[in-house]
């Protein structure tokens, strides 16, 4: 396990030609390495290099040149570096291997399988409030339609849950009537969104909708919730 | 701009085929409500429900059917949707209207247009 502080990069270069017991150089090297435990290794093929020979490798239309410079790089402690080099330097053949002092400033973690995150929302009972905000369906922020930006902020905002509705008729704080027009594919309504949630949550949430609507209607309204579950709890309990 | 009062929303329930003076019942509502200067008005239209007389309305892509289930949502202040309710009452021949108070905070772009 490799900690943060002072360690060594290794990096050979090797060319991609190169084979060994049949199969390429670079993955017989990336065997012995996982093998003997190093922390982590990365192979990265270059796009075009020369080496010792001093022939220019590089990938072009006419042929898939298969002879392109490939790297290996690696960290790790000086004390496992040096019980492994004599048999690297044996396996990379032809090719060169460079040293350097490095220092780790954040060592790798080993990545945990995913813990259930508890939901925000377990339950909600009781007295809460409605939250109806009316808006153009025209409307816009920044690059989004307004409803739709609405509803990806109150979700980033953990409010329990919005619908979005379309009027077929209505009008607003412009005085202009809206009505629905089936033959026309931009639709210019009356949008309202719906939302539940408790009362401090959708106060919190106003500032947002302040700035993000400039012209429209919000709307609140007391409301007795009698039943909000959350599916994914419901799923586990079956499991 | 923003303004912050509170206020009555009503709800008003029929179908799609109710007419007022041959006009569809939810426009000559709307036009009601854009007369007596009702800040917001909309209509929708449900994909299925059932009301006063139980017979179910659905939505339907077939022209000829199409008594769809209609909600209008209304928003003002109390006394302007006082004005309103006589109004409904005199229209709406089958239906359900219920009212609820509400807070209102309303954005207009400038001050003059919401003082039209």
């Amino acid at each position: 396990m490799l900690n943060a502080g002072k360690a060594m990069k290794v990096s050979i270069y090797l060319s991609d030609g190169a084979t060994r017991h049949g199969v390429p150089v670079y993955s017989s090297i990336l065997d012995f390495l996982f093998y003997r435990g190093v922390a982590g290794a990365t192979v990265s093929k270059g796009v075009a290099g020369f080496g010792a020979d001093h022939h220019m490798h590089s990938a072009n239309m006419v042929e898939i040149s298969d002879r392109l410079p490939i790297k290996i790089e690696f960290i790790e402690t000086r004390e496992k570096i040096d019980a492994i080099l004599g048999k690297l330097e044996e396996l990379a053949g032809t090719g060169l291997i460079d040293m350097q002092e490095t220092i780790v400033v954040k060592p790798a973690q080993i990545s945990k399988p995913k813990q259930a995150v508890p939901p925000v929302h377990l339950k909600i009972e009781g007295k809460a409030q409605m939250m109806r905000i009316y808006v153009n369906e025209e409307d816009r922020w920044k690059d989004k339609p307004l409803h739709e930006a609405l509803v990806a902020a109150m979700r980033a905002n953990d409010i329990a849950g919005v619908t979005v509705y379309r009027g077929i008729l209505g009008y607003g704080a412009h005085r202009r009537a809206h009505k629905e027009k089936p033959l026309q594919a931009a639709h210019h309504g009356s949008i309202m969104l719906s939302a539940i949630d408790e009362e401090e949550k959708l106060r919190a949430f106003l500032p947002i909708v302040d700035q993000m609507v400039a012209e429209g209607m919000v709307v609140f309204s007391s409301v007795d919730i009698v039943k909000y579950a959350y599916r994914a709890l419901e799923l586990e309990a079956r499991s | 701009m923003k303004e912050q009062f509170p206020a009555r929303m009503v709800r008003i329930h029929f179908g799609e085929d109710d007419r007022w003076h041959g006009k569809p019942l939810h426009e000559a509502i709307l036009a009601k409500c854009m007369e007596l200067g009702i800040a917001e008005a909309i209509v929708f239209r449900g994909i299925e429900g059932y009301g006063s007389g139980s017979r179910i309305r659905h939505s339907s892509h077939w022209p000829l059917t199409k008594d769809a289930p209609i909600q209008l949502s209304i928003v003002d202040t109390e006394e302007r949707i006082a004005r309103l309710i006589p109004c409904l009452d005199a229209m709406v021949e089958e239906g359900l209207v219920a009212t609820s108070t509400v807070e209102v905070i309303r954005y207009s772009r400038t001050a003059a247009k919401s003082e039209e």
